[in-house]
């Protein structure tokens, strides 16, 4: 997930507490460096004020084991801002505004949104799986045809695109039957094959399958 | 009304405006005499333009409440102009380990500095501002 996202998962956020809770004048998540993460995009430089006045206390704060809130009310609303796992939320809102509602409101919704953003990205990326191909089979014999299937050179590359550039060296073959075997691959050496859609096994992987010639197998690389 | 009776008049306003900020200043010396003898707070700063007085269980730490105080309050009253807060009727500042209820009363500037666990919300009713 990039930062755009991040950013624009968490102004959705906002916007959609702004919805719920009316009397929001502003709302804006920074980072405790002072960065801003979302927010507002129509009071950037009121927002930006904030965050100075806010540094200033920041700085300071070490007195009291930093800052894990501020409350500022005054006689026309009030503003709060209070700490979310790394970051800052605050929210300024008119006077008769329902600060507890809104509180429990940002106070579960905000965190949840930090930590689910939060275990994205962290995630394990699941494995590349590149698309499996349809390849019709034709046999390879003789005594030295080893043991690598071949397939369009054409292929190779898609699949080396999928896989960043990186050499693919080894298929998995399924039978119709079920069937599967791994094995080495190369490219089609003969001119007069290529771009037929085949692939060309050697003979022994062929009984090893129980695939016959111009069976259709599905073919897939194995990740590098 | 004659034109001589009006400065009496006006001398004598100022004399009861100056004993009923005294009798005010009283009262709340005294309910921050008692504020501060409660369980968790650990004490407070109580500024004017000419004089201070402090009371805190820890005088090392004097300066540095002292300034983060006052920067609260500031900050405060700058957030206040930015987001159109009006007049700053108070400003909680928490931290992890205390917290501070900053607010002005008449010209002053007071913070009562308290343990996290203090309801601030009793003290602030108790000062009866």
């Amino acid at each position: 997930m990039s930062k755009d996202q991040y950013a624009t998962a968490l102004k959705t956020a906002l916007t959609e507490i702004k919805n719920v809770c009316p009397d929001i004048k502003s709302s804006f998540i920074f980072t405790k460096d002072g960065a801003i993460v979302a927010g507002d995009s129509e009071a950037s430089d009121t927002i930006k004020k904030a965050l100075h006045s806010f540094q200033n206390i920041r700085e300071k704060a070490d007195a009291i084991g930093g800052i894990h809130a501020l409350s500022v009310n005054g006689s026309e609303g009030n503003m709060q801002i209070s700490q979310v796992n790394e970051m800052y939320l605050a929210t300024a809102t008119f006077k008769n505004a329902d600060t507890k509602y809104l509180q429990t409101i940002t106070g579960v919704i905000v965190p949840t949104i930090l930590k689910l953003l939060k275990d994205i990205i962290h995630a394990p990326t699941p494995p590349k799986a590149a698309s499996p191909q349809q390849l019709t089979v034709e046999k390879i014999t003789g005594f030295f045809v080893g043991d690598s299937a071949e397939v369009d050179q054409k292929i190779l590359g898609e699949w080396s695109k999928f896989f960043e550039g990186k050499t693919i060296n080894t298929v998995e073959i399924q039978a119709p039957n079920g069937k599967t075997t791994r094995c080495k691959v190369k490219a089609i050496d003969d001119e007069r094959l290529e771009g037929k859609g085949l692939i060309r096994i050697p003979e022994k992987r062929l009984q090893m399958l129980k695939v016959r010639e111009e069976e259709v197998v599905r073919v897939k690389p194995i990740t590098p | 009304m004659s034109s001589e009776e009006e400065p009496t008049e006006k001398k004598e306003e100022k004399k009861s405006s100056k004993r009923r900020n005294k009798e005010k200043s009283g009262k709340l010396h005294e309910s921050l005499k008692d504020i501060k003898a409660r369980a968790g707070v650990i004490g407070y700063i109580l500024r004017s333009s000419d004089s201070a007085s402090i009371d805190l269980k820890d005088p090392t730490k004097i300066i540095d409440y002292a300034v983060l105080s006052s920067t609260a309050l500031e900050a405060g009253e700058d957030l206040s102009k930015t987001f159109e807060l009006g007049e700053i009727q108070n400003v909680l500042l928490e931290g992890k380990d205390a917290k501070i209820l900053s607010l002005k009363v008449e010209d002053q500037r007071l913070s009562i500095f308290m343990e996290r666990t203090v309801s601030h919300e009793k003290i602030h009713k108790d000062l009866n501002i």
